[in-house]
C-alpha cells in the first residue's frame, strides 16, 4: 500500500526534474553570443538589418509616453525619444552630435549658444517643425515643470528664434560647458500646435493623440498594460527607419519578457538582463547578447552626517574593507568595470587613472584602532561612543544582485569589526530610508544602504557635484550628507568652468578628493547586456553608457551620426 | 429565515464600515512615499517647491482625518477617483481590468469545483482504501506547491520548449483579431492562467467536499438508509451527497468572492492584464486611490459573497431554515 501512494509522489518528482533539465536541452546553433567576461560592445555583422514587425519586451508600464506622462528614466526616457526629436543627439560613442539643429556654435564663455535649424524637418501630423517649434518647447518646459527638462533647462536666461534664417539662439545666466550634453542631446521639441492649448500639463489628462513628434516611430495604439504600436514614420528627416513597425509588449516583471523572447514570442529585451542570465540566452536559437559598459553605478551609502560615519577613518576603513574587485567577479560575473572610487568611469575622457581602488583590510584595521575604536569587550565588534558598531544595511528587495552585494559587504565589514545585518526591504520603503521624499532636506533614515545612479549622472561628469556638495541648491542628491569644504568649494567651481583645460585639471583633482574624503563607497558601473533575436533584426546601435535603446539602433547606417 | 437574514444585515454594515475604513489606514501605514508615482519622471530632479506644489495638488498635504472624511465621501458616492500615476479614472481602470480576472478567476474556479467535488466525493465513499490515501496524499502535495513556481513550470514547458500555448498576455499584442478568432485567441492565452489557478485551488474544494461527506456518512440517517435496503447509488446520490454539498457551496461563493481580487502572483508571471497586477503595482508605487479602489471592490465582493452564502444555506439546508 505504501508503494502505491509513493506513485503520485514519484511522479511529479520526474515531471519536475524533467522539467528543470529541458531547458537547457535547446537546439543550440552556433552563434557568436555575448561573453560574460568582455565587456567589449558585441556588434554582428551578419544577421537582419530589415524588419517588418519588430516586437520589443519592457517591464512596466510607461503611461502614454509624452513628455509629461512617460514614467522611467529608462527605458521611458528611451521610448520617448522614439517619438521626438532632440537639437542633438549622442552618437554610438556617448558625444552629442549635431541633430535636428544642423550647427551648434557657442561664443567664448559658452554662455549663448546658436543654433541652425535643418530645414524642412515636419511633425507626424504634416505641419513644419520650425524654430519657432524650438523655442516654444524650451520656453514651455521651463514653465511648466517637468522635473528633468525644467532642470536640464535651469540655466537658460532666455530663448530667441528667427523663423526665416531657421535659428535659434539660447543665452545662459551663466557657463555651462555641459549644455549640449545635458540639454540639448536630452530635452525631447515639441510642436506648437498641440501643446500651446495644455496649459498645466502636469494635470491634463492625455491619450496618444498628443503624441505628434517629429522621431522616427508613431505611437498608434496604446493598451495600458499591454502593449505600444508604434508605426515607422516614412519621411523622418535623417531617412526612413529600417523597421517597420514597432510593437513593445509591457510585462509584469522580468522572467516573464525572458520567457517570451525563448519562446520567440517577442525579438528583443529593452531591459537590460542580468549576469547569470547572459551566457545561459547567449546562443540559444537566434539569441544573442549586445554587451557593453554602461553608466549606472552601484554603491554603498551611508549617513555620514552621523557618528560614526561622520568620522573620515570609518568612512575610509570601509572602503578599505570592501574589495570592490569581488563583487565584480561574484556578483556581476565579471560583466561590470570595478567602481573608481573617483566616481569618473573609467571610459569617460576625463577619468583620472591615478585614482584606484585599493583593497586592504590590515590598513583598514590599523586605522580603526588608531583611531580609538576598539573592540573593548572581545565580541569581535568594536565600540564607538561606548555603542557596539552594529548597524543595518538596508537594500531593496526586488533587486537580487543588490541583496548579494549587502550579503557579500556585511561579511567583509565583518574582518573591521563591524557587525552588519542586511535588511531586504521593498523598493518604496529602502527609497523613502535613503532619500526621505525624495528631498534631501528631510534628512535621512539610514545607517548603511546599497544606492545605485542612473545613467545620466554618470555620463555628465560635472553632476557628481550633485551628489557630494553640502550646499542642498547644488548637491541636490548628496544623499549621504556628506560635507567637505576643499571638495565644495572646487565642484561648485568647477560648474561654471568655461575653460577646457582648466575644467580637466580641476576634474581630476576633484575625483582624487572624492577618493581621499570618501562620500560613498563606489563599487562598479555594471555592464548593459541586451538580448535579441538574430534571426529576426540585429543591427542594433550599442551607445556607450545608453545601451541599444535608441532611434540610432533602428535607422539605416547612413542616418547615424 | 427573514429574521436571521436582516439581523445579518447590521453585522453586514459593521463589517464594511470597518474594512472599507481599514482599506484607507493600511496603505498609508505602509512606509514609503507616493509622490515619485504622482510626479512620474525623475523626481529627484525637482526642486523642494515644485514637489510641494504637487503635494498639495493631490491633498496629501491635508490632515489625515480630513483626507479620511473626503474618502468616505467618495466611498459614499461612488467616486473612485483618478490614478496618481496615470491619472486615469479609477472606475475605467477597473471596469477595463475585471473581465480578464474574472475570466481566469471564474473560469478555474468552475473548473475546480467540478474536479475538487468528483475526487473529494469520491475519495470519502473509498475512505481509508488506497484509492482515497494516494488522492489525498497527492491533494496535499498539490497544495504545497507555490504559485509562482508552478506559473513559470508551465510557461517554460509549454510555451517555451513546446511552444503549444503563448507565455504571456491575455491577447495577441497588436493583432487585429475580429470575431470568433479573437475569442480563439482569448481563449489561448487564458489556457496557461487557468490550468495554474485549477491545479491550485482544486486540493481545497476536494478538502472541503471530502471531510463534509465523511461526516455524513458517519450520520445514522445514513446507516438507516442502507438498512432500509436502498442502492449504494442511491445512498451516495441522494443521501449522502446531497448533505455533503452546502458547505462546499459556501467555500466557494467566498472563493468566488476572492475571484474580484484577481491573483496578484499568477498575473504578474503571466503579465496578465488583471485586478491582480493593477493591485500589485498600485501597491509597488503607493499609488493611494488605486489601491483604494481595488480594495473596496474586494471588500464588497466578499461582503456580499458571505451574505449570499448566508441566505443560501437555508435553502440548501432545511435544518437551518428559522421559522
Amino acid at each position: 500500500m505504501k508503494k502505491r501512494i509513493a506513485i503520485p509522489i514519484l511522479l511529479l518528482c520526474l515531471a519536475l526534474v524533467a522539467a528543470a533539465c529541458s531547458s537547457d536541452t535547446d537546439d543550440a546553433t552556433t552563434t557568436t553570443g555575448g561573453d560574460g567576461g568582455s565587456s567589449d560592445t558585441t556588434t554582428t555583422t551578419e544577421g537582419m538589418t530589415e524588419a517588418s514587425v519588430l516586437r520589443a519586451a519592457i517591464t512596466g508600464d510607461e503611461d502614454t509616453i509624452n513628455p509629461y506622462t512617460y514614467i522611467s528614466g529608462f527605458p521611458g526616457w528611451n521610448l520617448l525619444m522614439m517619438q521626438y526629436d532632440s537639437l542633438m543627439q549622442l552618437d554610438a560613442n556617448g558625444e552629442p552630435q549635431p541633430w535636428l539643429a544642423e550647427t551648434v556654435t557657442t561664443n567664448e564663455d559658452l554662455t549663448v549658444w546658436t543654433l541652425k535649424i535643418v530645414d524642412g524637418v515636419t511633425w507626424h501630423d504634416g505641419e513644419p517643425l520650425t524654430a519657432e517649434d524650438v523655442e516654444f518647447s524650451l520656453e514651455y518646459f521651463m514653465e511648466k515643470a517637468t522635473g528633468r527638462f525644467s532642470r536640464d533647462l535651469s540655466s537658460v536666461e532666455d530663448v530667441t528664434s528667427d523663423d526665416t534664417t531657421n535659428e535659434v539662439v539660447i543665452t545662459l545666466g551663466a557657463t555651462n560647458p555641459s549644455f549640449d550634453l545635458v540639454a540639448l542631446a536630452d530635452v525631447p521639441i515639441i510642436p506648437e500646435q498641440v501643446w500651446a492649448e495644455i496649459d498645466t500639463p502636469g494635470e491634463a489628462t492625455y491619450d496618444i493623440s498628443t503624441n505628434v513628434g517629429s522621431g522616427p516611430y508613431m505611437l498608434v495604439e496604446y493598451e495600458a498594460e499591454q502593449f505600444y504600436r508604434f508605426e515607422a514614420n516614412p519621411d523622418y528627416f535623417r531617412g526612413a527607419p529600417q523597421v517597420d513597425e514597432l510593437v513593445v509588449v509591457v510585462f509584469a516583471d522580468d522572467s516573464g519578457a525572458l520567457a517570451a523572447i525563448r519562446s520567440g514570442e517577442v525579438d528583443v529585451n529593452f531591459e537590460r538582463v542580468s549576469p547569470e542570465q547572459i551566457d545561459l540566452l547567449a546562443g540559444q536559437g537566434g539569441l544573442e547578447i549586445a554587451q557593453g559598459p554602461e553608466f549606472t553605478t552601484q554603491m554603498i551609502n551611508f549617513d555620514a552626517s552621523k557618528a560614526p560615519f561622520d568620522d573620515l577613518a570609518v568612512r575610509k576603513a570601509m572602503s578599505l574593507a570592501i574589495d570592490a574587485q569581488d563583487i565584480v567577479d561574484t556578483v556581476f560575473l565579471g560583466a561590470a568595470t570595478v567602481g573608481s572610487p573617483g566616481w569618473v568611469h573609467p571610459d569617460k575622457a576625463v577619468y583620472n587613472p591615478a585614482v584606484q581602488p585599493e583593497f586592504d583590510p590590515a590598513a583598514a584595521n590599523a586605522m580603526l584602532d588608531d583611531a580609538g575604536y576598539a573592540d573593548s569587550d572581545g565580541d569581535g565588534v568594536r565600540e564607538y561612543d561606548g555603542e557596539p558598531m552594529a548597524f543595518e544595511l538596508i537594500t531593496n528587495s526586488s533587486d537580487s544582485l543588490r541583496l548579494r552585494i549587502a550579503e557579500l559587504t556585511a561579511e567583509m565589514l565583518a574582518e573591521i569589526g563591524m557587525d552588519i545585518t542586511v535588511a531586504s526591504v521593498e523598493t518604496a520603503t529602502w527609497e523613502e530610508a535613503v532619500w526621505p521624499g525624495f528631498d534631501i532636506n528631510n534628512g535621512r533614515n539610514y545607517d548603511i544602504a546599497t544606492w545605485g545612479w542612473s545613467a545620466p549622472i554618470q555620463a555628465n561628469t560635472i553632476r557628481v557635484a550633485e551628489l557630494v556638495n553640502s550646499d542642498p541648491s547644488i548637491g541636490f542628491l548628496n544623499l549621504t550628507g556628506f560635507s567637505n569644504p576643499d571638495v565644495d568649494t572646487l565642484s561648485a567651481a568647477l560648474l561654471t568652468e568655461a575653460d577646457e583645460a582648466a575644467f580637466e585639471t580641476g576634474i581630476m583633482e576633484l575625483q582624487q578628493l572624492i577618493a581621499d574624503n570618501v562620500p560613498f563607497v563606489m563599487l562598479a558601473y555594471p555592464d548593459g547586456a541586451y538580448v535579441y533575436n538574430a534571426d529576426v533584426y540585429s543591427d542594433y546601435e550599442f551607445i556607450a553608457g545608453q545601451g541599444i535603446v535608441s532611434k540610432l539602433s533602428f535607422l539605416p547606417d547612413s542616418a547615424r551620426p | 429565515m427573514r429574521r436571521i437574514g436582516l439581523k445579518n444585515l447590521d453585522r453586514y454594515l459593521l463589517v464594511f464600515v470597518v474594512a472599507v475604513s481599514l482599506n484607507f489606514l493600511l496603505p498609508r501605514l505602509m512606509p514609503g512615499n507616493p509622490l515619485a508615482l504622482i510626479a512620474g519622471v525623475d523626481v529627484g530632479l525637482m526642486t523642494p517647491d515644485e514637489r510641494a506644489e504637487i503635494i498639495t495638488a493631490v491633498g496629501l498635504d491635508e490632515p489625515l482625518l480630513t483626507q479620511f472624511i473626503d474618502y468616505w465621501k467618495a466611498v459614499l458616492t461612488f467616486d473612485l477617483g483618478f490614478s496618481y500615476k496615470s491619472g486615469r479614472p479609477i472606475v475605467e481602470m477597473i471596469t477595463e481590468r475585471l473581465p480578464w480576472t474574472l475570466l481566469i478567476t471564474v473560469g478555474s474556479l468552475m473548473v475546480s469545483a467540478v474536479i475538487g467535488i468528483v475526487l473529494g466525493g469520491w475519495s470519502a465513499w473509498r475512505r481509508g482504501k488506497k484509492t482515497d490515501l494516494s488522492m489525498l496524499t497527492g491533494m496535499i502535495s498539490l497544495q504545497s506547491l507555490p504559485s509562482f513556481w508552478l506559473g513559470m513550470l508551465l510557461i517554460s514547458v509549454f510555451a517555451v520548449q513546446l511552444g503549444w500555448f503563448p507565455s504571456f498576455g491575455a491577447e495577441t499584442p497588436a493583432s487585429s483579431y475580429e470575431g470568433m478568432a479573437r475569442v480563439g485567441d482569448i481563449l489561448e492565452h487564458a489556457i496557461l492562467p487557468i490550468v495554474t489557478l485549477t491545479v491550485l485551488s482544486i486540493p481545497g474544494v476536494y478538502m472541503t467536499m471530502r471531510y463534509s461527506m465523511l461526516e455524513v456518512l458517519g450520520s445514522d440517517f445514513i446507516r438507516t438508509a442502507r438498512a432500509k435496503g436502498a442502492s449504494e447509488r442511491r445512498v451516495l446520490f441522494g443521501h449522502v451527497a446531497r448533505n455533503a454539498i452546502a458547505p462546499v457551496v459556501t467555500f466557494l461563493a467566498i472563493r468566488f468572492a476572492f475571484a474580484f481580487g484577481g491573483s496578484v502572483i499568477i498575473e504578474t508571471v503571466f503579465s496578465y492584464p488583471g485586478l491582480g497586477r493593477l493591485i500589485f503595482e498600485a501597491v509597488s508605487g503607493r499609488d493611494y486611490p488605486v489601491m483604494q479602489a481595488a480594495f473596496l471592490v474586494f471588500t464588497v465582493a466578499v461582503i456580499v459573497a458571505n451574505l449570499v452564502a448566508d441566505l443560501l444555506y437555508p435553502v440548501l439546508d432545511p435544518r437551518m431554515r428559522v421559522e
